[in-house]
């Protein structure tokens, strides 16, 4: 078994861990990453702490770069042209940023080009972009990382409101699926900004707490017994500008009938959810693979081959195939790694007719 | 089976349990109908069967994630103890008292904006079922109804007979005070605007209390002939007698219009560009 290649698309916490393992168990890895830099999303969006756990980001993520770095052949700021099927492999162009193309063959790929966040703007009765003080989580990620979590005024907020299911759970914006991460990404965003401003009031308006498993007292239970943030039942409706650069809310009390609510608050953070996103949509395409009903790439097979794609020789792995957290994304990147390590060295590929079958259901 | 033998169930299966049939329900846990007057309860349940077995119902109603924003958004939210989501909670629980509660006062209150439609994130036609409780308020005759519409008399009158209520050139500065300097600026050149933007309808807001008189039966023709008349009838008898009688006059003039016309009588220059000219 020699020569054998694996192309990996995408060098966030799925495709590194991919990377990492193939490594490890000898195979040759080509890695084609969007960005100048490794780590992903993570890295992009400067990732402060972690959940559960509220350890750094770069705890996790560093390690992971640093046994990749160096030991593959690397394109940065590179894309995946378009791919075609040659012997038992593929041969793939890739377009580095100046339009140079360059071909490489190897004998399977692993897609772990991740997702991107929701834009708030498409939800425009929140006025994001455009009244001051409303930022999403990503934003605040990085001013919490970087220290600096301030509004306009250049002074930390006192009164904060976290709005969940932006862009989830939303017909309106076309995405009707939870996800799963922004529930817990919130409250530990909301402890953060207690842990450095004490007497902040933090208020999370949200519609149901999903923070699901282990997560419940680390998170939901802890946020309240250590940290007093308040938990409001009711989806905001719309934002106004208030007086001296404040942000006034529209809601509804929704433990109480008919409760509206009106309240100014200094900062307001929209949790954005989870969307397939621009780049991971062109590696499916130059891939040639198939999207399921919310627009992330449909596995071969979501409960038994949830790691394979619907095209012979593709592997799938982290947040294309949907929202996913940090380590569910590191553990499809090992999965994805065996797989396609039995691929390449003794042609094992699982079928199913999951994606072919014809879903009958049953109205009663 | 003899009647002895068996016990015979009770009608609210709550009462199964013992605590139950010995207490009896609490005040608050009274049967949602028991709260309704007798005289009511039939014409309620009713009323919600048909609103349920209109054909609208099922693909407005679609589901609850109780967030609240219909509410939020709600303009007469503000002002009145209503919201929709207390509507949709209601018919989500099949709750015809509190149906017959809210139709008979709370759904009056809607503006029908439609802001509470667009921002659904359950994608719910809100605004669509406050219409169809509406609708059958007035297929109902309900007194509620009867009551809330009495001001709308002259309203109802306008648009039976003349196809509208206002025209555009009559929105002006004098009956809003509540416009800024804006607005205000801008509504003194709406004429021009108009002209601009080529819609004909637009171009001549002026005759639009002016319909020709087949305009006019015509459009009265249809009203009559859609059922809407029929509702009318059923809220205010009077306001359908007074306007049936000027359809019956309108048609009579225009069949003997139309006969002398035929006979070669009429000249085409006496025709009447209106009926307010007749």
């Amino acid at each position: 078994m020699a020569g054998e290649k694996v192309l990996v698309v995408g060098s966030g916490p799925a495709g590194l861990s991919a990377t990492k393992e193939l490594l490890n168990m000898g195979v040759d890895v080509v890695l084609v990453e969007k960005e100048s830099y490794l780590g992903g999303t993570p890295k992009k969006l400067k990732y402060s702490l972690l959940f559960p756990e509220l350890r750094p980001a770069s705890e996790v993520i560093d390690p992971l770069i640093k046994t990749v770095e160096g030991k593959v052949k690397t394109y940065m700021e590179s894309i995946v042209e378009g791919v075609k099927e040659e012997g038992n492999g593929f041969t793939v162009s890739i377009k580095d940023k100046s339009g140079k193309i360059q071909t490489e063959k190897v004998n399977a790929i692993i897609a772990a080009s991740g997702f991107e966040h929701f834009d708030s703007r498409r939800k425009y009765e929140y006025g994001y972009g455009i009244i001051p003080n409303i930022y999403q989580i990503s934003d605040v990620e990085k001013m919490l990382s970087e220290n600096k979590l301030v509004t306009t005024k250049g002074t930390p907020p006192k009164r904060v409101a976290i709005l969940l299911c932006v862009g989830s759970r939303d017909a309106t914006v076309g995405n009707t699926y939870c996800s799963r991460v922004c529930c817990a990404v919130s409250i530990k965003q909301a402890m953060e900004i207690k842990e450095r401003i004490p007497d902040a009031v933090v208020h999370i308006y949200y519609m149901d707490i999903r923070t699901y498993g282990l997560m419940e007292d680390k998170l939901y239970w802890k946020s309240q017994l250590e940290y007093r943030v308040g938990f409001i039942r009711g989806r905001i409706s719309e934002f106004m500008r208030g007086p001296n650069d404040t942000v006034i809310i529209k809601g509804e009390d929704t433990m109480n009938l008919n409760r509206a609510l009106v309240v100014p608050y200094d900062m307001v953070i929209l949790a954005n959810g989870m969307e397939l996103g621009l780049g991971s949509k062109q590696v499916a395409k130059a891939l040639g693979l198939e999207f399921e009903e919310h627009g992330f790439v449909r596995p071969l097979d979501p409960d038994r081959l949830p790691v394979q794609s619907t095209r012979k020789g593709i592997f799938l792995a982290g947040a294309i195939t949907g929202p996913k957290t940090i380590s569910d994304s590191i553990t499809e990147g090992y999965a994805a790694a065996m797989k396609a390590y039995e691929y390449v060295t003794k042609g094992v590929w699982e079928e199913s007719d999951f994606a072919k079958r014809k879903v009958e259901v049953a109205h009663h | 089976m003899s009647q002895s033998k068996l016990l015979s169930l009770p009608d609210d299966p709550r009462f199964l349990d013992m605590a139950y049939f010995e207490q009896g329900a609490l005040p608050e846990e009274v049967r949602n109908l028991d709260s309704l007057k007798p005289e009511e309860r039939e014409t309620a349940i009713k009323f919600w069967q048909a609103v349920k077995s209109d054909f609208r119902f099922n693909e407005y109603l679609r589901g609850c994630l109780n967030c609240g924003v219909c509410t939020s958004g709600c303009p007469a939210a503000k002002f009145y103890d209503y919201g929709p989501r207390e509507m949709i909670q209601y018919m989500m629980r099949d709750a015809v008292d509190k149906i017959w509660e809210f139709t008979n006062k709370k759904v009056w209150a809607c503006v029908q904006c439609f802001t509470c439609s667009m921002r659904c994130p359950f994608n719910n036609e809100i605004a669509g079922l406050i219409m169809l409780l509406r609708e059958y308020a007035v297929q109902f005759a309900l007194p509620s109804a009867k009551e809330i519409l009495a001001p709308y008399r002259r309203v109802l009158y306008t648009v039976m007979t003349l196809g509208n209520q206002v025209t555009p050139d009559m929105i002006q500065p004098e009956a809003f005070p509540d416009w800024g300097p804006q607005a205000v600026e801008e509504s003194k050149n709406m004429d021009v605007y108009r002209k601009a933007i080529p819609v004909d309808l637009m171009q001549r807001t002026d005759v639009g209390w002016q319909p020709s008189l087949q305009t006019a039966v015509e459009m009265m023709t249809i009203m009559i002939e859609s059922g809407v008349m029929d509702s009318i009838k059923k809220v205010d008898p009077d306001l359908y007698d007074m306007v049936m009688d000027i359809y019956e006059d309108r048609k009579a003039q225009l069949e003997e219009i139309k006969e002398k016309w035929q006979k070669g009588e009429l000249n085409e220059d006496e025709l009447p560009d209106s009926w307010l000219d007749l």
